[in-house]
């Protein structure tokens, strides 16, 4: 670091710890600023908020939901909802907030609430239209919610769900016109603390601050959204003064004059075998695999300080996380251990020595490319065959996707896989573990039961048979083999103040952006 | 010539019909927007509800037909990502893309057509062999990293404009810059090539011969005479443009079509897509309608048949 740039990181420290104070009293101001985005946003609809190129900018700004996820903890908090009980077991009752404004002026209540729920379910259906909505896909199967009164909602559930008050995090609440409707909403009315003004496609959306809104009113008046598909571009825009905060930046665009940030979202890249296609039939030959990636290696070397080796497919932070898996138990780098495997799995009549494809894409994670040529060079080493297929977005999820075709080869696909809500159950069920799990390349009846009994169970009990599950899936199967822990980069501008936490690669709320100058 | 306007027409509207036939099925062919629409953990419930509602469950062939009939009427269906109408969402894209072209086109034209004639001018000579290393430098400069670097230079170090969007004028500049830097290159070979030509020719002797100046000559003899290959060639580029700039846009963030195909197409967008190629096939066919109405006016031996 010179001089000047250390001069630079001396000043920051010394806005920053001046910043510490201010924002405790921090006062809504003038101030606008600008957000460079990677991706553009495919829709506003309340019930589209799931993708995060739609979370980015309407989660926590325009929408609000009944409950959110805490992410200091992890743990379910009230947002629009003030408290919660479990009736029975397939019934819950909401308290909800009152004096809640929409952005319209209309009142937030109990049967604004249940539309909302009631829009987003499987099956939906609105003068006759089915509702294709993006958040449906956190209720497997359909809930409905209905007003007890004013401010009392009761949800109902088909079988026993103890984290419906987690899944109705993903429930974005919109004011009661766009939820009559089966049309997606171009004009988002939501009651969080930004209101909507415009969007051009392919250019920006514009939100403004709500002088209505229940909460603390924040601190940036105007915040526009640009998108810019180039990380050095959206780098660019942050020295240049053209934007204020920048998504996704590339480890090769990072600063250290303490403007680029780091923050972890429980994103973890997995390396997955096909069970159901040689040479991955036996499963000596998947543990080999785990075996002959040097993580250690080749993700420091590679993505620098946008990974740390993992050997889990989730995060810390999600339920289904061992602790001390990684020094125990887990199956790391020992290419001799890898060849016995393979010799033994061959000695048996396993085809091992047949090609089969590492199937990647080439917008998976920066720098993807160099890892999976790591890990092919690996795979070589040991004595198995691969052959490295980069596909874009719709022919890799041909591999990732059950059912997968006859004449389909023997993969391992590279998958990077996010849970930002805490619980395994979207990352197992029905997904990764189970045998009917759309994306699961394994049968394992043992993980199914583990995994529909957690599903049924609370607390410490459900993480645990969470755990059971996951140990079985790493270790016997070898179906889901962690690679590396993602790291993502933002980049701020002069005088922000902005501290990411594990929500930030799907919701960045502007109103917790402050002024350090 | 109103019989040439409308031979030029109904033959550009069965390239695009057939365009477009093709871009139907084969686009089909590389898969489906449901698995890109739901996040991982849809059910295949849910795929084949999302399936029903946008059609995509009928039979190809009455998939077509609906197109058919429903484009007829200029009605190219909804976008499946967008909420708005597919013609809508390619025509949003025109104004820059043809605003783009005609900057670039104008900036290339006048830059080669200069360059060109001082290298025919001087041909062999030091100055020619300048300039013809440095045309072949621009046309052969991969743009992506030219823009990259531009961005660098000219954005972030000198801070002389924008690095990105479409906000003001000064947002043109890189963009335009970038997209001119190819034609640049060919069209004052290409100048070069027929002003060389013209200059050995005949009637310049001639010129020569009575006594007119050298820039008299030309500018105002050989270059009319070397105009037909350079329009040939420019209205080519033109056309390119038209349909791609993706650098650019991406890079840059810049609107046009180039960008909305390649959504259209990697989000398997058919609607847009569909779109997309009868915008730009029309613009297509009507730049080459002008330029052919050029070629009479800049050379009246050129007949229109």
């Amino acid at each position: 670091m010179n001089i000047s740039a250390g001069l630079k990181a001396l000043g920051l420290a010394a806005l920053m710890s001046t910043a510490v104070a201010q924002t405790a009293m921090a006062e809504p101001t003038d101030r606008a600023i600008t957000v460079a985005l990677a991706v553009e946003l495919d829709s506003l609809d309340a019930c589209d908020t799931q993708p995060a190129q739609n979370a980015n900018i309407a989660r926590g700004n325009i929408y609000e939901s009944l409950t959110h996820v805490s992410p200091v903890d992890g743990k379910v908090e009230p947002l629009l909802a003030l408290s919660w009980e479990q009736i029975d077991d397939l019934t819950w009752e909401f308290k909800l907030r009152p004096d809640v404004k929409f952005h319209d002026g209309s009142s937030f209540t109990a049967e604004v609430a249940a539309a909302n729920i009631n829009r987003s379910q499987p099956g939906a259906m609105i003068e006759g239209q089915e509702i294709a909505c993006l958040n449906l896909t956190q209720f497997p199967e359909a809930v409905k919610a209905e007003a007890v009164d004013e401010l009392t909602l009761r949800v109902t559930t088909p079988k026993v769900d103890p984290i419906l008050p987690l899944r109705l995090s993903y429930a974005d609440i919109g004011n009661l016109a766009t939820q009559q409707t089966a049309e997606k909403t171009t004009n988002p009315v939501g009651t969080g603390p930004y209101q909507f003004v415009e969007r051009i496609q392919g250019q920006h959306v514009k939100l403004t601050r709500f002088d209505g809104y229940w909460g603390e009113s924040p601190e940036v008046r105007d915040v526009t959204y640009v998108y810019r598909a180039e990380p050095s571009v959206r780098a660019g825009m942050i020295q240049t003064g053209e934007a204020q905060l920048a998504t996704a930046i590339s480890a090769q665009d990072a600063t250290d004059d303490g403007r680029t940030v780091t923050y972890k979202d429980n994103r973890i890249v997995i390396a997955r075998p096909n069970s159901f296609k040689e040479p991955f039939k036996d499963p000596r030959v998947r543990q080999a695999v785990s075996h002959a990636i040097d993580r250690e290696t080749i993700v420091p070397a590679l993505m620098g300080i946008g990974g740390n080796p993992w050997y889990q497919m989730l995060g810390p932070q999600v339920n289904g996380y061992i602790p001390g898996f990684d020094e125990t138990e887990a199956l790391r780098y020992d290419p001799e251990k890898a060849k016995e495997l393979i010799a033994a799995a061959k000695a048996d009549g396993a085809p091992v020595d047949q090609e089969f494809v590492l199937v990647t894409r080439p917008d998976l994670f920066p720098g993807s490319d160099e890892v999976v040529q790591a890990i092919a060079q690996g795979l070589q080493a040991v004595g198995l065959n691969p052959r490295i297929l980069s596909l874009e977005n719709t022919a890799w999820r041909v591999y990732l996707r059950q059912p997968f075709p006859e004449d389909q080869e023997g993969s391992i696909i590279m998958i990077s896989h996010d849970n930002t809500s805490g619980d395994a159950t979207f990352s197992f069920s029905g997904n990764y573990a189970t045998c009917e799990g759309r994306n699961s390349a394994t049968c394992n009846p043992e993980i199914d039961r583990l995994v529909f009994e957690a599903d049924a169970a609370q607390g410490e009990e459900r993480a645990r048979l969470y755990q059971e599950a996951a140990r079985i899936m790493y270790v016997e199967e070898s179906t889901m083999i962690g690679i590396a822990e993602q790291v993502r980069l933002m980049m701020l501008g002069e005088g922000i103040e902005y501290e990411p936490n594990p929500l930030s690669g799907i919701e960045i709320r502007i109103a917790d952006i402050t002024f350090s100058d | 010539m109103l019989a040439f306007i409308r031979g030029r027409l109904l033959s550009g509207l069965l390239t695009i019909f057939g365009v477009v036939v093709l871009v139907f099925f084969l686009a089909r062919l590389t898969g489906s927007p449901i698995d890109l629409f739901f996040p991982e953990g849809a059910t295949q419930a849910q795929l084949e509800s999302f399936s029903r509602a946008h059609g995509l469950d009928r039979p190809l062939l009455e998939q077509f037909w609906v197109f058919l009939s429903n484009a007829a009427r200029g009605d190219f269906g909804m976008s499946i990502w967008q909420q708005r109408p597919a013609l809508q969402a390619a025509l949003s894209e025109m104004p820059a893309t043809l605003m783009l072209t005609f900057l670039a086109m104008t900036v290339s034209v006048i830059i080669a057509v200069v360059l060109g004639t001082i290298a025919a001018a001087f041909r062999f000579r030091l100055v020619d062999r300048i300039i013809t290393i440095l045309t072949l430098a621009t046309g052969s400069i991969p743009h992506f990293w030219f823009a990259l670097v531009s961005i660098l230079v000219f954005a972030i170090i000198l801070r002389l404009v924008p690095t990105s969007g479409a906000g003001n004028w000064q947002s043109w500049i890189l963009p335009v810059a970038t997209v001119s830097l190819g034609p640049i290159g060919i069209l004052t070979q290409v100048t070069r090539g027929a002003m060389i030509e013209v200059l050995s020719s005949g009637f310049v002797r001639n010129a020569r011969a009575r006594g007119f100046g050298s820039t008299r000559i030309l500018y105002r003899h050989a270059l009319r005479n070397a105009a037909l290959p350079i329009i040939a060639v420019a209205g080519d580029i033109a056309a390119g443009m038209v349909n791609g700039a993706i650098i650019v846009s991406v890079v840059f963030a810049f609107p046009g079509i180039g960008k909305a195909i390649i959504g259209a197409v990697l989000a398997r967008d058919f609607p847009v897509l569909q779109a997309c190629i009868v915008v730009v096939g029309i613009a297509v066919v009507l730049l080459n309608l002008i330029i052919d109405l050029i070629y009479v006016v800049v050379d009246p031996r050129v007949r229109l048949s």
